[in-house]
C-alpha cells in the first residue's frame, strides 16, 4: 500500500505534511516540535513536560480555556505529549473546523500568553500526573524512569523525565518564555494534516495561517552521545506497593536506519512479540518462572538519540533475581549461538508488516491516524524525508537471519547492558534478614 | 489593506465551514442457520480486517458457579485446541500477521482478532477452533490458574482497581455485577471441568455475534464465514436469575486504605441507565458537559483552576442489566474534602440551574463531533456496531445520533440531571491512607473502613 503525501516547505523554515484520506469528514492536525524531554535545560528536569502543559494555557488571542473549549465545541479532541526528542500537540476535528484548528495552532506558535498564576496551576497538575502514573502506581515508572539513570552517563539520557519535584517548583515564568523562544520556533517544527482535505487546500491553510510567524536563530542541540560503555551497570529501586519482584534489561540499540538497527528490530520481535516471542515462551511457558514478560524497543520510529530495548520481567517471588536472570540469558544466548531459523523469520516479518499497517492506520484515544502522523513527523524531523513512511518497510523485509545473529552476538552482551532490580520493599527486608 | 487583513486573521477564530456528510459503510447483517448472527462493515483503509467473536455471557453469568470463571474459561480457551496446542497456535497466528485476545466482561465473552486481508480464511478457521474445539489442556489449565493469582493479589495494589471493585459492591450488593475480580481462594478453587462446562454452555453459535469491519468484500466474507462457522451447533445458554442489587440511600463513604498511599483517588457514583433505556443519549450529554469532556465544569474546576488533580472525569458506564454514572479523580491528600466539595457542587448546580445555550450548543457539538471520529478506523467503526448489536439497539442507530442530540434542550438536560446524577445518593469510594485522610472523608457522610482485601476495618 502507499500513503498518498504531500510536502512543501515554507519560507520560515515549517515543514508542511499533508496526508489526504476521505473515510471519514474529520481531519488530525498535528504539530510536532523538534525538543522532547532528552534534552531540556539541566537543573529543569521535568520541564519540557511541564512547558507542554504551558501550551494549553494561553496564546496571544486565546485566552486559557479558550483553546480547550474551541476544540471540544467544534466536535474534536485534543492532546499533547512530550517524548524523548519531540513534543507534540494535535487535534481530531470534524473536518469543517480545519481553519480554526490551524488558526489555534498557529497563534501559540506565534506568540504563548501565560502567566504565574497559570504556571503554578499546572505545576501542582504535573505534580498529581506523577504521582498518579508513578508515585501512587506499583511499579509506577518501571523501568521507563528507572533504567535511564543506571544505563546512561550523559545526564541528557540519564535523568529523570518526568522531573524532580524541586526542580518543578524552581521552574520560573522566564524559564517557560525563554523555552518557547528557542525551540518553538516554525524552522524547528513540523505541520502535519491529516484526512478529509484536499493537498493543494491543506497546503495554502498552512500557508495562510503560519507562513508569516517569522523564523528563530537555529536552536541549540546539547550533544546526546554516550562514552562507550565497557562493563555491566546494575541498579535497584524499591517497589512500595506490588507483591511481585521485577527487572528489566536494557541493551542499547545501534543507530537508527542502519542495516542493524533494521536486524536489530526484527530481533526484538523474536524476543518480544507477544505469547510467541521467545522470552516469554521461555519465562512465562516453558520454565514458569515469569508471571510477566514484554518489551521491545519503546516507539521504534520515534527518537533520534541513544535508546535500549527493554525486556520487563515480573518473576514469582519462589525465584531469585539471579535465577530468573540465568533463564533470561539462556534465550539470549540461544539466539546468539542458533540465530533464527527461516521460517521464524517469515513469521516475523509477516507480523511486522500487519503491524506496520495497524500504525498506519490506527488511532491514539480516538484520534483517528495518530499513528500516521507520529511517523511522518519523526520522519520530517529526523530525516527530512517523510517519504520514508512509504519506503522503510522495505529496510526490515530485507533483513537475513545472518544479520539477525550478527547483531545478536554484537548487541546483546553483558558489557553492553544495564539492570535495574525493582524489589518489593517486604522482599528487601526480608532478603536482609 | 493587506497588512489589515492579515492582522484580523489573527485575532479572529474562523467560523466553521459546512459540514461534510458522512458516508456510512457497507453493512451486511445477517443470520447463518445455525443461529450465529453476523455483521460485516467494508473499511479500506489498510489492507487488514479487525474482528469479535461475542458470546453474550460473561463473568455475570457465571458468577454463582464462581466469579471470574467466564474470564478464566476465555484465557484457557487460547491455550490449546483438540488440533494445536498452545505454542502452535501462538506462531500460526504470527504466520497470519494476527493478534488475538480472548476475554470476558461482566456480559460477554470474546475472542478478538486484527489480521491481514490476504490471509483472513486461515485466521478465521483459528478463531472457529478456539470456539469450538478448545481443549483445556491440564498442564496450560495450571500454569494460567497460578498465574491469575498472582494477578489477583496484583490487582489489589493498584488505587484504580480498588475504587473500581469497592463502588461496585456498594451499588450492586448482592447482584452479579458486585463481583469484579476473584479472590486468592476463589482462584485457588477454579477446577478444569468448570472451565469446560462454561465453555460448553456460552461458546455457542446461538448465543454468538460476529463482528468484522475492514478491506474485505462483504459477499466473499460472509461465503467464508459461512464455510468456516456454518457446522456449529448449540444452543442459547439457560442463566439463572440474578438477585436484584441493592438501593442504597443516602451518602456513605467507603474507604479503602492503603498505607502510604502519597494521594487519593476518589470514585464516587449512584445507580442509573442502561444503553436501551430511552434517555442514554441525554444523560450522554448531561455527563459530557458535566465531567466527560476536556472542557467540562468539572476538569475546568478542579484541574485548570484549582490544579487539585491531574486527570477528573465523570462517566456513564452501562452494563447489560443496570447502568451506573460516575465521577473519579486521583488528587491530593490535603484536599480530598475540597475536591469532594467542588464534586457536589457541580452536581448541584447541574441540577439546580438551567444549562445556559451557549454552553449545550459547544457540548451538543462536542458529543456529535467526537462521535463522527470514532468511524475513521477500522476497529473505531467495529466497537461502534458492537455496541449496537450488542445492546439490540435500532438499525438507524448510528445514523440517526447526531441529530438526536442535536435536538437536545436545556429542559431535557436539567431532567435527565436530577433524575439520574442522584446527588443525595451518591455513595463515595475513597481509596488512600486513612491516617491523612480520615477526617476529611467522615465530612461526607458515614464512614466504613476497609483494607485493600475487603476487611471491614471500622
Amino acid at each position: 500500500m502507499r500513503i498518498p503525501i504531500e510536502t512543501t516547505t515554507l519560507s520560515n523554515g515549517l515543514k508542511v505534511v499533508v496526508a489526504p484520506d476521505t473515510t471519514a469528514p474529520v481531519v488530525t492536525v498535528g504539530v510536532y516540535y523538534k525538543i522532547g524531554f532528552r534534552l531540556e535545560p539541566q537543573g529543569r528536569s521535568g520541564f519540557a513536560h511541564l512547558f507542554e502543559h504551558m501550551m494549553f494555557q494561553g496564546s496571544a488571542h486565546a485566552p486559557k480555556m479558550q483553546h480547550i473549549k474551541l476544540i471540544n465545541s467544534s466536535g474534536g479532541t485534543l492532546n499533547g505529549s512530550t517524548h524523548y526528542d519531540v513534543t507534540n500537540y494535535f487535534e481530531s476535528v470534524p473536518s469543517n473546523a480545519l481553519e480554526r484548528v490551524l488558526w489555534l495552532e498557529a497563534d501559540r506558535m506565534r506568540a504563548l500568553k501565560v502567566d504565574d498564576e497559570n504556571l503554578r496551576n499546572q505545576r501542582d497538575v504535573v505534580k498529581e500526573e506523577v504521582r498518579v502514573s508513578v508515585l501512587n502506581q506499583p511499579y509506577g515508572g518501571f523501568p521507563w524512569l528507572d533504567l535511564p539513570p543506571v544505563a546512561f552517563r550523559n545526564w541528557a539520557n540519564a535523568h529523570n523525565f518526568y522531573g524532580d519535584f524541586a526542580d518543578l517548583d524552581a521552574a520560573s515564568l522566564a524559564d517557560v518564555q525563554s523555552f518557547f523562544k528557542t525551540y518553538y520556533a516554525p524552522n524547528n517544527a513540523v505541520l502535519l494534516i491529516l484526512g478529509d482535505v484536499k493537498p493543494e487546500e491543506g497546503l495554502a491553510l498552512a500557508k495562510k495561517y503560519f507562513g508569516d510567524i517569522p523564523a528563530g536563530a537555529p536552536p541549540p542541540f546539547a550533544d546526546p552521545r554516550e562514552p562507550e560503555q565497557t562493563e555491566e551497570r546494575r541498579g535497584e529501586v524499591e517497589e512500595k506497593f506490588g507483591t511481585l519482584p521485577a527487572m528489566a534489561i536494557g541493551y542499547t540499540v545501534p543507530p537508527r536506519r542502519t542495516g542493524e538497527w533494521y536486524a536489530m528490530t526484527l530481533l526484538d520481535q523474536a524476543l518480544h512479540g507477544g505469547r510467541a516471542g521467545r522470552t516469554y515462551r521461555h519465562l512465562v511457558v516453558e520454565e514458569q518462572v515469569a508471571v510477566e514478560v514484554d518489551g521491545g524497543i519503546d516507539d521504534v520510529f520515534g527518537y533520534n538519540g541513544p535508546t535500549q530495548m527493554v525486556t520487563k520481567i515480573l518473576h514469582k517471588p519462589e525465584y531469585s533475581s539471579e535465577a530468573t536472570l540465568a533463564e533470561f540469558d539462556s534465550v539470549i544466548r540461544d539466539v546468539q549461538e542458533n540465530g533464527v531459523s527461516q521460517d521464524e523469520l517469515d513469521q516475523l516479518k509477516i507480523k511486522f508488516r500487519s503491524d506496520y499497517y495497524s500504525t498506519l492506520e490506527g488511532g491514539r484515544g480516538g484520534m483517528p491516524r495518530y499513528g500516521l502522523m507520529h511517523l511522518l513527523a519523526c520522519f520530517s524531523l529526523f530525516d527530512n524525508e517523510p517519504q520514508l513512511v512509504n519506503s522503510i518497510l522495505d529496510g526490515f523485509l530485507a533483513v537475513k537471519r545472518e544479520h539477525i545473529q550478527a547483531v545478536a552476538k554484537k548487541y546483546l552482551r553483558n558489557d553492553k547492558r544495564a539492570i535495574v532490580f525493582r524489589r518489593p520493599v517486604g522482599a528487601i527486608a526480608k532478603e536482609a534478614a | 489593506m493587506a497588512t489589515r487583513a492579515a492582522a484580523d486573521m489573527h485575532i479572529s477564530v474562523p467560523p466553521l465551514s459546512p459540514e461534510r456528510q458522512v458516508r456510512w459503510p457497507k453493512r451486511t447483517r445477517t443470520r447463518l442457520a445455525n443461529g450465529l448472527e453476523v455483521v460485516l462493515a467494508e473499511s479500506h483503509t489498510v489492507p487488514k480486517f479487525h474482528g469479535e467473536l461475542f458470546l453474550r455471557s460473561g463473568n455475570a453469568a457465571a458468577t454463582h458457579r464462581a466469579p471470574g470463571l467466564a474470564e478464566m474459561t476465555a484465557t484457557v480457551v487460547r491455550t490449546g485446541t483438540v488440533k494445536r496446542a498452545s505454542r502452535q497456535i501462538e506462531e500460526d497466528l504470527r504466520r497470519l500477521g494476527a493478534d488475538l485476545s480472548s476475554h470476558a466482561g461482566a456480559d460477554n465473552s470474546a475472542i478478538g482478532f486484527a489480521g491481514l486481508s490476504e490471509l483472513a480464511e486461515p485466521l478465521l478457521q483459528l478463531v472457529n477452533e478456539l470456539a469450538r474445539d478448545a481443549a483445556f489442556p491440564e498442564p496450560e489449565f495450571e500454569r494460567e490458574r497460578r498465574q491469575k493469582l498472582e494477578e489477583v493479589k496484583l490487582d489489589r495494589t493498584q488505587p484504580g482497581f480498588l475504587a473500581g471493585e469497592r463502588l461496585r459492591k456498594v451499588l450492586f450488593g448482592a447482584h452479579p455485577y458486585a463481583q469484579v475480580a476473584p479472590t486468592e481462594q476463589q482462584v485457588a478453587a477454579y477446577k478444569r471441568e468448570d472451565l469446560i462446562s462454561i465453555y460448553r454452555d456460552f461458546y455457542t453459535p446461538e448465543n454468538a455475534l460476529l463482528l468484522m469491519v475492514g478491506d474485505f468484500d462483504s459477499t466473499a466474507m460472509l461465503e467464508s464465514v459461512e464455510k468456516v462457522f456454518g457446522a456449529w451447533h448449540g444452543d442459547k445458554p439457560v442463566i439463572p436469575p440474578s438477585p436484584e442489587p441493592g438501593k442504597p440511600r443516602g451518602r456513605r463513604v467507603h474507604l479503602v486504605h492503603v498505607p502510604g498511599a502519597v494521594q487519593t483517588q476518589i470514585l464516587a457514583g449512584c445507580h442509573a441507565i442502561t444503553r436501551k433505556h430511552p434517555d442514554w443519549i441525554k444523560l450522554g450529554l448531561t455527563n459530557s458537559l458535566y465531567g466527560g469532556a476536556f472542557n467540562s465544569r468539572l476538569v475546568m474546576n478542579i484541574r485548570e483552576d484549582k490544579g487539585y488533580t491531574y486527570s477528573p472525569r465523570s462517566s456513564v458506564n452501562p452494563l447489560r442489566q443496570y447502568g451506573y454514572f460516575s465521577v473519579s479523580a486521583a488528587v491530593r491528600n490535603d484536599v480530598v474534602a475540597a475536591s469532594l466539595t467542588e464534586i457536589f457542587y457541580e452536581l448541584d448546580k447541574i441540577r439546580a440551574l438551567p444549562v445556559p445555550e451557549p454552553e449545550l450548543a459547544d457540548a451538543r457539538n462536542y458529543v456529535s463531533g467526537v462521535f463522527s471520529l470514532g468511524l475513521a478506523t477500522q476497529d473505531g467503526l467495529l466497537s461502534q456496531l458492537a455496541t449496537v448489536a450488542l445492546n439490540e439497539l435500532p438499525e438507524d442507530y448510528l445514523e440517526s445520533y447526531r441529530e438526536k442530540v442535536r435536538a437536545l434542550t436545556a429542559d431535557d438536560l436539567i431532567a435527565t440531571a436530577r433524575k439520574y446524577l442522584d446527588s443525595a445518593n451518591m455513595q463515595i469510594v475513597l481509596v488512600g491512607d486513612r491516617t491523612q485522610i480520615e477526617p476529611q472523608a467522615a465530612l461526607f457522610g458515614d464512614l466504613e473502613v476497609y483494607d485493600a482485601h475487603g476487611k471491614r476495618l471500622g
